[in-house]
């Protein structure tokens, strides 16, 4: 967090300013703002063989209220947030809390911790195929040299769903311990001496000091996370296929099948407006949590 | 270091730390030792070191490396993320410029640069039917050119907020000197300011390349010969053929290795990206 130095105010307003904004715009409206509103316009037909068919009205959208498999996605998707946001938190901020002090090897740590965060998603997903192999692979061996026995993590539909959990938070956890550990560190000393002095505890510190400060921060944190955890799609996509069954056919993989593979365009476009919602709806929720941090912005 | 640290305490932090790099190296190092084991050694039960329990091998990686569709695809994954990227960041420094030195009215700044943001917010799934159906209009299904555009769209946000905010912690003195001098805007901008920028702008450069390389969706939904870049070869690749670890070894490594180094490379300035500009890591 900069909050300490108060960038200048822009000042010029002659008409240049257009030469420089306006590239960058017209591309958005070009590639985000059109295809949205011809996503729009095709949500309101039925295709077949993709080719419009004809206007439905709102008759796409009636059947997101009806669908069996819609509904599954939302679940496992749901499932997936929830648990994969709530393990990166909670873990994420405890590590950065834990290795938040003086050390040997913290820049490499952090080097260490930013691999994740890069490593190609398709590519995670389809190593854990390997990772996850029941009859040799690396993890069942490990548990049963632990004396347990192996998981059917691939064929059964709920360790299916857990081993997609498990690389989602090993692909994520880094990025809020990072985060986290980058604006623990731009807290201001001066008050833990202070507190100190005063006789603090350790735990009086970390309750009156470093949770207040980090609040903003962690609901961004948090923001961040849950709009980029809705979206999944490469991971189960390339470890299970969706499968075994629809148990990890998370919303993401339904709507592309659905466009795809089934060529029901407008259908996948009000699923894929269902997505946008839910995601906006969050975003619009927990965006005046955060506003404080973006507010140098605004001058 | 606000606290003195015990020796139970940095026992515990040591052995925190050990487990947490193990965890997150593993797979990394699976998927090496794979891809140098002989096929027998991948289904043999603890063959985890090279040289000590098997004879490593590198007749995969060669291999692999001969496969015409794999070289295609590395050609592929290449142009698609150094053109996306250098077209992100070419407008996104127009943009970033813009935002940081001009006036847009009373809140204008901070909507326009909201409205930038907001883009990471959108599923990409949303517009993954209309884009399917403008490029399949405009011929372009199962050509690079498609992806270039569509990532350098997704990538956007990352030059205009992370190079804004440095523009803005420039002295604004400099390019008035400039301008006074008898420079016209442009030249300030190019002599001035890209200059004292240049480091940012080349790790932004880098970060973009990284998200296009990496880009999955589009990549699957927009090509089907040609185009195919490497995240989508791998996709394809395991439930045709059947468990084969040392593949997947090589495959694995091959598409991962170029983000994980531009991520290394730009590593100052990943925080302050990923988080669209709210933390300074």
């Amino acid at each position: 967090m900069a909050a300490s130095e108060t960038p200048a105010r822009p000042r010029r307003t002659d008409p240049t300013k257009f030469f420089f904004i306006m590239p960058a715009v017209i591309w958005v409206l070009l590639f985000t703002i059109f295809p949205l509103l011809y996503a729009l316009y095709t949500s309101f037909f039925s295709f077949r063989f993709g080719r419009i068919n004809q206007f439905v009205g709102f008759g796409n959208y009636l059947r997101l209220f009806t669908d069996a498999n819609l509904h599954n996605g939302l679940r496992v998707t749901l499932t997936f947030v929830i648990v994969t946001v709530t393990v990166q938190m909670l873990l994420g901020f405890a590590l950065a809390l834990l290795l938040n002090r003086e050390m040997r090897g913290k820049s490499v740590l952090r080097a260490i911790m930013v691999l994740p965060l890069f490593a190609t998603p398709v590519a995670v997903g389809y190593l854990s195929i390997t990772l996850f192999y029941e009859i040799n692979g690396p993890i069942n061996e490990l548990l049963r040299a632990l004396g347990g026995a192996g998981i059917p993590w691939l064929s059964n539909p709920f360790w299916a769903l857990v081993a997609v959990i498990i690389i989602d938070i090993w692909q994520w956890t880094p990025f809020v311990f990072l985060v986290s550990l980058a604006a623990l560190q731009g807290l201001p000393a001066d008050l833990y001496e202070a507190a100190e002095v005063d006789g603090a505890s350790a735990w009086q510190s970390f309750r009156s000091i470093t949770l207040p400060l980090m609040t903003p921060i962690l609901w961004l944190i948090l923001l961040l996370r849950l709009v980029e955890a809705f979206k999944v799609f490469d991971i189960p996509t390339s470890l299970t296929l969706g499968g075994p069954g629809r148990a990890t056919e998370v919303y993401s993989l339904f709507t592309y099948r659905t466009a795809l593979r089934f060529f029901d365009h407008g259908y996948a476009a009000a699923q894929g407006f269902l997505l946008l919602f839910i995601v906006s709806l969050i975003v619009a929720l927990l965006f005046g949590r955060i506003r404080s941090i973006y507010q140098e912005e605004r001058s | 270091m606000r606290r003195r640290t015990s020796p139970v305490q940095a026992i515990l932090i040591g052995g925190v730390m050990v487990v947490a790099l193990l965890w997150v190296l593993f797979p990394f190092y699976w998927a090496f030792v794979n891809s140098i084991k002989k096929p027998a050694d991948t289904f043999r039960s603890g063959a985890w070191v090279p040289f000590l329990q098997f004879q490593p091998t590198l007749e995969h990686w060669v291999s692999e490396l001969a496969i015409l569709e794999i070289r295609q695809a590395l050609i592929n994954s290449t142009i698609i993320a150094l053109g996306a990227a250098t077209l992100a960041v070419l407008l996104g420094t127009l943009a970033a410029y813009a935002l940081a030195r001009f006036r847009f009215g009373k809140s204008g700044n901070a909507n326009l640069t909201t409205w930038f943001i907001s883009q990471r917010i959108l599923p990409p799934v949303v517009v993954v039917i209309p884009f399917f159906l403008i490029m399949r209009q405009l011929q372009l299904l199962d050509n690079v050119f498609s992806l270039v555009l569509l990532n350098a769209t997704f990538t956007l946000p990352f030059p205009v907020i992370i190079l804004s905010q440095m523009i803005r912690e420039l002295p604004q003195e400099l390019e008035e000197a400039a301008l006074v001098d008898g420079a016209n805007v442009s030249q300030a901008f190019t002599r001035v300011v890209l200059p004292l920028i240049l480091p940012g702008l080349v790790a932004t450069w880098i970060i973009c390349m990284a998200f296009s390389w990496n880009e999955f969706l589009f990549a699957l939904s927009l090509t089907t010969n040609r185009a195919i870049p490497m995240p989508v070869i791998i996709a394809g690749a395991e439930h045709t053929r059947g468990v084969q670890f040392w593949f997947v070894g090589v495959r694995v490594l091959l598409t991962m290795l170029p983000p994980i180094v531009f991520a290394l490379l730009a590593q100052r300035y990943i925080i302050r990206g990923l988080t669209l500009g709210a933390v300074k890591g």
